[in-house]
């Protein structure tokens, strides 16, 4: 490998760490706490290319690949939820909709 | 002897438990003659036993407590002051019991009052008797526990029953004072008999004599209603007038007198213990000779009189004269009986007016009564050649031969509250049975002011007794003393030898003194005057005479000093600790868990931010716990 | 050589994450991730995994940022007037978190230092295919009814009634 597997999972870490921020931060916007997640998969994903690079493996970037065919699933319906709750609230922000509340 | 001595025990005791397991089964009649006949029957058993005594004796009955050391039997020792004691216990109570047979013809509850006082003459004659000191504490907190039920005889009124927590709560804190002497002496002396104890006097420094002396002192002062813990007998009188005349004239007040008297050996190496005696004996005498000058109700004149008169007796005491303490301690109980129960007879006649300013007229209607107080007031004031005149006497002598500025200090202080009992006493003579048949007191056929027969003919040995008790112990210049011939082995029994003209010097005082009281309460209560009085009576008190009718105000300091604090202080803690700190605290816990609870609980606000805020909170916690770990 | 490229990668990626992230237009923080999309594509690449790295840029800067588009300015997003950015309160939580979770994970990188293994190789098409559907047919066959769902669900919250 051409860079000591410690660097690549520290890089990784620090994307998902900004993920998570991003997450964790925008409550206020629906759209930017889905981008943050993006973030963190992306992360996840490079860490697997990664090990995979590492032991000489091609599972890892297999899984890699199957992680994004999730997240492409996985974003369709959560913007089609947000068109959802738009159309009947008028509002993106995460915090209005506590209906589950106690 | 131990025959009799036991008898005279069990008598009372018996007729006492009878009367109050089964009392109420039996007619009457059965009832009160048992009550009255096991008091008779114990004054014959002590008639006998004086009869059969030669020499002080010690009689064992029973094991009472034993622990190691610590024995205390139940032993009783005969010897002159408690043979003397005995016999006059056994006859006064007899006489009162027969008495009261009369007095509470219309009371239902006669059960519960006559096994009372066959309890209280038990506990009496067990305090007289007892040998040991722990016996003498049972009995003197029986006489307590009787005085404080009979004080509160009626007790659905509340003032009677406060008249009777009031004296039991006074007179236990000399019964405190009482208790710490007794262990204090078992710690030193490691006895407790009240024999061993009297020959330990001069094995331990005078301090250690003075402290126990100051202890008995204060145990005393609350037995005898002496200053500063005498603030219960005035109100005592809310009893039944019997129970007046047995309790608080002639049997439990002289508890006190008694034994100060019995442990004489024992503390009179201590001069400081003796002077502080005679101190309180006589600033006593003196405080309560004002007070009764002041008096309005009958029988509250008569208890200052008691007070007064106990003041004496322990002034004789601390002067070291045991046995002119005792002949004026024998003579008071049959004088001072004998005027309580008069006044019973009165206040029967009158429907239960106690108040003086009202009465009069009696002197017609009820003869007898009026020859016996006259005959009981005359020996209160002490007039020649009765016997209240040669024992109050021989007291005042005792306290002048002493000598030193505090005796001598205290004879002139006697001297003065001799002249003002004997106003006193003159001053409620003419009040009560002078003036003329007004009619005041609607006596008609309905209502008779007359007294049953009973009543006034126990009277009669009680008159006798007071007016001829000089005989007892006749002075030096007559002839030898029987009393003060038996007492000569006691310590303290000795009588100081004068010369004769002394002391007929100072008789002649004593008695100008009392003449002058007379003069003085004819003046100003006799004849025509006494209208006056009356009429001037009619308005509220003020001043001086206010001063001396509230007892010198001493239930209004200890109040002040001592009621309103502890009651201060008991609602704080009742309403601050106990109901704010112990009740509420558990609430306080409980609001606790549910506050911190819905704390918690609104942490599911339903908002997504929250709780991906907590999620990923808690994943950075568990791998930086992770990170620490490795 | 092959090194600096991936620092260079690497630092793109960081900048213009970090910049995605604190954006508050929308669309100008997706074109950011877009790009920082086509320096991971060049990481992977770097790493030995062509085909990774052409799915990121086809699929992930390609199909679904585009979507991201898409309802961004179907639902009027884009107008920053509208939207509030987060204020540094906001941002506090993250930042703790942030924080504590990098110290954690460089504790446990840093101390775990694994061997370094033979040379890099570099994988291509037919042998990535060949364990994809031999060894992990079953995946591909879940992930393949999954995406179905995905689109009978977003069929389902996205009709008009």
């Amino acid at each position: 490998m051409i860079v000591p597997l410690t660097h690549v999972l520290l890089l990784a870490g620090i994307i998902f760490i900004m993920g998570l921020a991003c997450v964790v931060a925008w409550r206020s916007n629906l759209i930017m706490m889905l981008i943050g997640i993006e973030i963190m998969l992306n992360a996840a994903m490079l860490a697997f290319v990664g090990g995979g690079a590492h032991w000489g493996l091609v599972d890892g970037q297999i899984f890699s690949l199957i992680i994004m065919a999730l997240t492409s699933a996985e974003v369709s319906l959560a913007l089609s939820m947000v068109v959802y709750l738009h159309r009947r609230r008028k509002t993106v922000n995460a915090n209005d909709f506590s209906e589950l509340k106690g | 002897m131990k025959l009799y001595l036991s008898l005279i025990i069990l008598l009372p005791l018996l007729g006492g438990v009878i009367n109050a397991l089964v009392g109420r089964l039996f007619p009457r009649r059965v009832s009160e003659c048992l009550a009255c006949g096991v008091i008779w029957g114990a004054f014959i058993a002590s008639l006998f036993a004086y009869h059969d005594y030669n020499g002080a004796i010690r009689v064992d009955l029973i094991n009472w407590l034993a622990a190691f050391d610590f024995q205390a039997p139940v032993s009783l020792y005969l010897d002159p002051l408690s043979l003397v004691m005995i016999v006059m216990i056994t006859f006064v109570c007899a006489v009162i019991h027969t008495y009261s047979v009369a007095y509470m013809t219309e009371e239902e509850d006669y059960v519960r009052y006559f096994a009372l006082l066959n309890l209280f003459v038990f506990a009496m004659l067990v305090l007289v008797l007892a040998e040991n000191l722990p016996l003498l504490y049972l009995g003197w907190e029986g006489v307590g526990f009787c005085s404080y039920a009979l004080i509160g005889f009626w007790y659905r009124e509340e003032k009677n029953a406060t008249a009777g927590r009031k004296a039991f709560i006074v007179t236990r804190v000399g019964d405190t004072a009482f208790g710490i002497a007794i262990v204090w002496m078992y710690q030193l002396f490691n006895s407790v008999s009240i024999t061993t104890l009297n020959q330990m006097g001069s094995t331990v420094s005078v301090g250690t004599i003075t402290c126990i002396g100051i202890l008995l002192l204060i145990g005393a002062m609350g037995k005898s209603a002496q200053m500063p813990l005498m603030v219960w007998l005035p109100d005592a009188m809310a009893g039944p007038t019997p129970v007046s005349a047995l309790i608080h004239a002639a049997t439990m007040v002289t508890a006190g007198v008694y034994l100060l008297a019995r442990m004489f050996p024992l503390i009179s190496p201590s001069s400081t213990a003796l002077a502080a005696i005679a101190l309180t004996g006589g600033a006593t005498a003196f405080y309560a000779a004002t007070c009764a000058l002041a008096q309005r109700d009958l029988k509250r004149t008569l208890a200052y009189s008691t007070i007064s008169q106990i003041g004496f007796m322990m002034l004789g005491v601390g002067a070291g004269a045991i046995t002119a303490a005792t002949f004026h301690l024998l003579v008071h109980a049959f004088f001072k009986a004998l005027l309580f129960l008069a006044a019973g007879c009165v206040i029967a006649a009158t429907h239960h007016e106690q108040d003086i300013f009202k009465m009069g007229g009696l002197k017609k209607r009820l003869p007898i009564t009026f020859w016996s107080f006259l005959a009981g007031g005359a020996c209160l004031a002490g007039l020649p050649l009765t016997g209240g005149f040669f024992s109050k006497d021989s007291i005042l002598m005792a306290v002048w031969l002493k000598g030193g500025t505090l005796y001598c200090g205290l004879y002139l202080l006697g001297v003065l509250t001799a002249l003002l009992t004997s106003i006193y006493t003159f001053r409620m003579i003419y009040l009560v049975f002078g003036g003329d048949d007004t009619d005041k007191l609607h006596c008609s056929s309905a209502h008779s002011c007359k007294v049953s027969s009973v009543m006034e003919l126990a009277l009669i040995p009680l008159a006798l007794l007071g007016l001829f008790g000089g005989l007892i112990n006749i002075p030096s210049y007559l002839g030898v003393g029987w009393l003060g011939a038996l007492f000569a082995p006691l310590t303290g029994g000795t009588e100081l030898e004068t010369s004769h003209s002394l002391e007929l010097g100072m008789q002649t005082i004593a008695g100008v003194i009392a003449l002058a009281g007379l003069a003085i309460a004819h003046y100003r209560y006799g004849g025509n005057r006494r209208q006056e009085r009356l009429t001037a009576a009619a308005g509220p008190e003020t001043g001086v005479v206010s001063f001396f009718l509230y007892g010198w105000r001493f239930d209004d300091l200890y109040r002040l000093l001592f009621i309103r604090p502890y009651e201060a202080l008991s609602s704080f803690l009742w309403q601050q600790i106990d109901e704010g700190v112990i009740d509420d605290s558990l609430d306080r816990v409980a609001a606790f868990f549910g506050r911190s609870g819905e704390l918690l609980g609104s942490w599911t606000n339903g908002r997504v931010s929250i709780y991906i805020i907590s999620f990923a909170a808690g994943a950075a916690m568990l791998l930086a716990y992770l990170a620490w770990l490795s | 050589m092959e090194q600096i490229f991936f620092y260079i990668f690497a630092a793109v990626v960081l900048i213009a994450t970090l910049l995605a992230i604190t954006e508050r237009h929308a669309v100008h923080a997706i074109i950011f991730l877009a790009t920082s999309f086509f320096g991971l594509a060049g990481i992977f690449y770097l790493l030995g995994a062509p085909l990774v790295a052409v799915f990121e840029v086809i699929i992930y800067a390609g199909a679904i940022m585009v979507l991201f588009l898409f309802v961004i300015m179907m639902l009027d997003m884009g107008d920053p007037d509208k939207v509030r950015a987060p204020s540094l309160c906001e941002w506090l939580p993250a930042l703790i978190i942030g924080i504590v979770l990098l110290g954690a994970v460089a504790a446990l990188v840093v101390t775990h230092i694994p061997e370094t293994l033979s040379q890099w190789s570099y994988t291509d098409a037919r042998h990535f295919s060949r364990v994809m559907f031999q060894r992990y047919g079953i995946a591909v066959e879940v992930v393949s009814m999954q995406l179905l769902f995905a689109l009978v669900g977003a069929l389902y919250l996205g009709r008009r009634k």
